[in-house]
């Protein structure tokens, strides 16, 4: 699509979030002036503030972030999804439903709209009773997920949607540790199969450098009690660490300077229900034969729901989620 | 709800609720027929994915059937299943579940009596709390 002197027309918008993912677009740093060359941002209303007829021409690459939520981020999605050819769901929120997501857990409720409507104050787009994944409401053909997506991989869809192997940048990591299809679209130029997510292929803790040793804890931590910072595996010192459940790409960013994973690339292709991969991560480390002191150490976990599917219940959740075909 | 007929799925040791479920049948004890049975060797080998998929899959409850503890044929398979089992719980309860939609029961080779009690109870139990609904199905 980058013929000379054609530009690729890009098109960047938030619905419901919080537009970290667009500042991380913007993080880029040098490269930004390298996209320059090949892309022509033709929407990009939070940085260019351009109207949604700019749309109307078409367009090649959406970067779509942001969970559907509103009416408007539905009128959003289906509009970029009829203008664009590329459709990419970028960042937790689009991808997977994101922390707007955790709305599903509370019982649906009628929008909270009217209040303001009648005071003669702006009006608010009308809340749907469920926040959707961008996939939930619209065919999308990339995720870059990650909250925000770390920035090479935001990069690297970057040069496989738009750049398509023509740019000279240099990568800031290794082409060897993305998936075989991403890699190989970077530096050939051809497109990745649809539907390619760009992140990893096995669990965060496949790229964690931290120690293993299958030790149990049997206590429940929060990060602001006092834990080794360096070395031990998190899980096992106590700590909720998602890494286990979570798919890889970060390169265990959180985990290596000591925070526990909170799962935002979604949980890893192997795996079913995150939740579910939890209990039994979580489970394994206990240390009691009691059935009366395990049911006190459960009771130390708190927001079981809220942790594990922190930022994929809407489309992650297998008791949630609506159910496909 | 009078024509409900609650569908459970029984993940059952081989080696003690399995035989004792054989002996349930074998003994000519009534039971309701709402049960599926999936074999397994151990319920410490349930992962909780299983029973997350079996309720996912229109199940509207599920029953952990192992050896009471010490005695499993694998040292500690059941301790794991004793583990898991309080956490996923209140995973259960968070996402909506009542509580008594997913039991662990230890229920030795010798006791088909107590298995039949418990199918029997479950089944009722469940056919009152009516058919398991996904909030957001």
């Amino acid at each position: 699509m980058s013929r000379p002197g054609q530009k690729v027309k890009l098109a960047v918008h938030t619905a419901t979030g919080c537009r970290a993912c667009e500042q991380g677009m913007l993080d880029v740093n040098n490269e930004v002036s390298e996209l320059g060359r090949f892309a022509e941002v033709v929407f990009w209303p939070y940085v260019l503030g351009t109207p949604w007829e700019a749309v109307e021409g078409g367009v090649d690459v959406a970067l779509f972030a942001g969970a559907i939520h509103t009416e408007a981020d539905r009128q959003a999605a289906m509009k970029l999804r009829e203008r664009s050819k590329i459709l990419v769901s970028v960042g937790a929120c689009a991808a997977f439903g994101g922390l707007p997501g955790l709305v599903n857990l509370a019982p649906p409720a009628e929008p909270a709209v009217a209040a303001t409507e009648s005071e003669d104050k702006p009006t608010l787009p009308r809340t749907e009773p469920r926040a959707l994944a961008l996939s939930q409401v619209v065919e999308v053909d990339y995720v870059v997920p990650g909250c925000p997506p770390t920035q090479n991989l935001l990069w690297a869809a970057t040069l496989a949607l738009v750049c398509r192997g023509e740019s000279p940048a240099r990568l800031s990591y290794s082409v060897a540790r993305l998936p075989e299809a991403v890699a190989e679209a970077i530096t050939s130029g051809v497109l990745p199969p649809r539907g390619t997510v760009f992140a990893g292929e096995k669990a965060v803790c496949g790229s964690c450098s931290r120690v293993k040793e299958e030790k149990k804890s049997g206590t429940c931590k929060r990060p602001y009690q006092a834990y080794d910072l360096t070395g031990r595996c998190l899980l096992e010192q106590g700590l909720v660490c998602q890494g286990v459940a979570t798919q890889e790409g970060c390169g265990g960013l959180c985990t290596g300077v000591g925070v526990p994973c909170r799962g935002c690339f979604g949980k890893a292709p192997a795996i079913m229900d995150p939740g579910a991969k939890m209990v039994s991560a979580i489970a394994s480390t206990f240390d009691s034969k009691n059935a009366q002191e395990i049911a006190g150490l459960v009771g130390s976990f708190v927001d079981l729901a809220g942790t594990f599917y922190r930022y994929s219940l809407p489309s992650q959740c297998a008791l949630l989620a609506p159910r496909r075909g | 709800m009078s024509d409900f007929e609650p569908q459970i799925i029984a993940f059952l040791c081989n080696w003690c609720t399995y035989v004792a479920a054989d002996a349930a049948g074998v003994s000519r004890f009534i039971q309701k027929p709402n049960v599926r049975v999936i074999r397994m060797n151990c319920s410490g080998m349930v992962d909780p994915s299983y029973i997350i998929k079996a309720f996912a899959s229109g199940a509207d409850g599920v029953l952990v059937g192992g050896c009471w503890p010490g005695d499993c044929h694998y040292i500690s398979g059941n301790i794991k299943a004793m583990r898991r089992a309080p956490l996923l719980q209140k995973l259960l309860g968070e996402l909506g579940m009542e509580e008594l939609r997913f039991r662990l029961k230890w229920i030795a080779a010798s006791e088909p009596g107590p298995y039949q009690k418990t199918i029997n109870e479950m089944t009722e139990e469940i056919r009152k709390l009516g058919p398991y609904k996904r909030s957001a199905a």
